[in-house]
C-alpha cells in the first residue's frame, strides 16, 4: 500500500515526500547516561521491529522540513490514529 | 492452467509426527534454518531436531531473493565466509543429489565515477587478498563481457569500468530450499510447516522449551532464523532488541528473451542488479523501501525505476515487458553485515539474523558454522566477529564502504 502521512503543518501528504527517522524510543537519555557504551547502543541501534502498530519519527524533506511522529502499521503500511495504535 | 500433479509423484521430504522433546528447535524454514538442520545432522549426528515453520519452507526470503551468488564483499571477516559458501554449492549438489543449477557465470559491478573505481581496487585486493577471484576491468572489457551494454558518453551515469568476479554467479533457490528439505529429512530432521512458534521459555537464564500453536516442545536450544521476523520474535519473545530495521525489498522479471547477457550485472550508482535466468528471464532487483515495513509490497515507484535504469544501462532493453513483481523483507542492521551469536542473553539461545539482502548467498555455509556453535556451544572463529556485541563496543563492520550506497533505514 502506498503511504500517506499526516504532517502536523501540511496536513495529509504523499510518504515519499517525508524521511523516516526511525522507532519512538522515549526521551532522550541524559549526557551522563548515554557514556555507557550499552545504553548509547541502545538508543542509536536497537529497534524492535514491530510487525504491527508502532510510533516512529517522520521529517518532511520535501515540505515544512517539521519532525513529528505518527502511528502506523508496519504489516498493512497505513497511518493509524494514536488511540486505536493502542500504544 | 494448473498441471495434475504425477500419480507417480514422490514428495521430496516426509511429513513427521510432532513429539513434545527435540534435542534443539530452528525457527524458521528458510535456508538458513534448514542447512543449519541439515548440517547439524550430517556433521555432529544431531538428528533430533524440529525447524519450525510458520507458513511454508522457502515462504520467505528463500524464494524471494534474485539467487545471485558471489564473493567480493568488502570486508576481511565477510569474504572467507562467502568464498566457502561459493566453493559449497557444488558439493551440496552431490551430496543431496538434487540439481541445485548453480551457474557461476561471474559477476559484472560496474563503476559510474572515479570514486566508484578506487573502491573498487580496494575491494580487489580484499578478494585477492583471501584468494578470491577478482579485478578492475575497463569499459572495453565491460563491453566485451556484456556486448548490451552502453559504454558511450549517453547514459547520466557513464560506465568508467567494473569489477568481474568470475567464480560468482547464480543459483536457482527453491532448488536449495527442496534439496536441504530433502537432505535433512532423510538424516530424521523433521520439519513443522504451518506452525508458529509463540514462545520461549527460559529458566535460570537457560532455554527449557519452546512454545508453538501445536503444543510445546522441551528443548534445551533454539536457533532464531526467522529472517525478516526475527527481530520482532526476540522482541515478542524475549523482550530482546537487536540492531535490525526491516524493510520490503523488491525485484522482478521481464519476459523471456534469447540469451543476452552472460553475467550478473549490477551498478550501485543505478540501484539495479540483473541476471538472465536459464529460462531467459531477465531476474533484477531494486533498492529497499525507504521505510521499515513488512508488506512486501510492490510498487509502481519501483517497476518504474527498474525500467530506467536497465534501458540506461541496456538500450536493446528498452520495451521488453515485466512479467512478474514481487517483495520480501530484508532485516537490515547498521554496518550490514550479519548477527551470529549464541547463549545470550540465555543459555542454549542463538542468533542467525540481520542478513539484509546477503541471506540466499551466505545460508549454506552459515547452517555449517551455526550447527558447530549449537553442536558444541563454542562459537567458531569464522564466526566471531559477528556477535551482537559489537555494537555494543562500537565495532561495526565496514561493510556499508562497499559499492552501493546503502544505510540500514535507507
Amino acid at each position: 500500500m502506498a503511504l500517506t502521512i499526516t504532517c502536523p503543518i501540511c496536513g495529509a501528504r504523499n510518504g515519499y515526500e517525508f524521511r523516516y527517522g526511525g522507532e519512538e524510543k522515549g526521551p532522550k537519555p541524559d549526557e551522563a547516561a548515554l557514556r555507557s557504551p550499552e545504553a548509547w547502543c541502545d538508543y542509536i541501534h536497537f529497534n524492535r521491529c514491530k510487525a504491527g502498530a508502532q510510533e516512529e519519527w517522520w521529517f518532511h524533506r520535501d515540505g515544512c522540513g517539521a519532525w513529528f511522529t505518527i502511528h502506523r502499521d508496519t504489516v498493512t503500511n497505513r497511518e493509524i490514529p494514536g488511540k486505536e495504535a493502542g500504544i | 492452467m494448473l498441471k495434475k500433479p504425477s500419480a507417480t509423484a514422490k514428495p521430496l521430504w516426509k511429513k513427521a509426527p510432532f513429539k513434545s522433546s527435540y534435542d534443539a528447535v530452528i525457527i524458521g524454514g528458510g535456508l538458513h534454518g534448514l542447512a543449519t538442520a541439515y548440517f547439524l545432522a550430517r556433521d555432529h549426528g544431531m538428528t533430533n531436531i524440529a525447524v519450525i515453520e510458520k507458513r511454508y519452507i522457502g515462504f520467505g526470503g528463500a524464494g524471494r531473493n534474485t539467487a545471485i551468488v558471489r564473493a567480493n564483499q568488502r570486508t576481511q571477516e565477510n569474504v572467507p565466509l562467502y568464498k566457502e559458501a561459493l566453493e559449497l554449492w557444488p558439493v551440496l549438489t552431490r551430496e543431496l543429489d538434487f540439481n541445485l543449477m548453480f551457474y557461476n557465470c561471474g559477476n559484472l559491478n560496474l563503476a559510474h565515477s572515479d570514486a566508484a573505481l578506487k573502491a573498487m581496487r580496494t575491494n580487489v585486493a580484499t578478494a585477492r587478498f583471501h584468494g578470491v577471484q577478482s579485478r578492475v576491468v575497463d569499459p572495453k572489457e565491460c563491453k566485451e563481457l556484456v556486448p548490451a551494454l552502453d559504454i558511450s558518453e549517453r547514459p547520466r551515469y557513464p560506465i568508467f569500468g567494473g569489477m568481474y568476479h568470475p567464480p560468482g554467479g547464480i543459483v536457482r533457490h527453491d532448488a536449495v530450499v527442496w534439496g536441504l528439505a530433502k537432505g535433512a529429512t532423510a538424516k530424521g530432521i523433521h520439519i513443522h510447516q504451518g506452525t508458529e512458534v509463540t514462545g520461549i521459555g527460559v529458566s535460570n537464564g537457560k532455554v527449557v522449551s519452546v512454545e508453538t500453536d501445536k503444543g510445546k516442545i522441551a528443548t534445551d536450544r533454539v536457533l532464531n532464523a526467522a529472517g525478516g521476523y526475527s527481530a520482532a520474535l526476540s522482541w515478542n519473545l524475549l523482550g530482546m532488541k537487536l540492531p535490525i530495521s526491516v524493510l520490503t525489498i523488491q525485484a522482478m522479471v521481464t519476459q523471456p528473451l534469447k540469451p543476452l547477457l552472460h553475467h550478473v550485472v549490477s551498478s550501485g550508482a543505478y540501484h539495479c542488479y540483473a541476471n538472465q535466468t536459464l529460462k531467459g528471464e531477465i531476474a533484477t532487483g531494486s533498492h529497499m523501501d525507504p521505510w521499515p515495513n513488512y508488506t512486501t509490497q510492490t510498487t509502481a515507484r519501483y517497476i518504474k525505476h527498474q525500467a530506467e535504469a536497465l534501458i540506461e544501462m541496456m538500450p536493446c532493453l528498452s520495451g521488453i515487458k515485466f512479467m512478474r513483481t514481487w517483495g520480501g523483507l530484508a532485516d537490515m542492521t547498521p554496518d550490514m553485515a550479519p548477527i551470529m551469536d549464541g547463549n545470550q542473553p540465555h543459555e542454549g539461545y542463538y542468533l542467525d539474523c540481520g542478513w539484509g539482502y546477503f541471506g540466499f548467498k551466505s545460508s549454506t555455509v552459515t547452517g555449517k558454522y551455526m550447527a558447530q556453535y549449537m553442536a558444541t556451544g563454542q562459537c567458531p572463529e569464522i564466526l566471531a566477529p559477528f556477535a551482537l556485541r559489537r555494537f555494543q563496543e562500537h565495532r561495526l563492520m565496514g561493510e556499508t564502504a562497499a559499492l552501493v550506497n546503502y544505510t540500514p533505514d535507507n
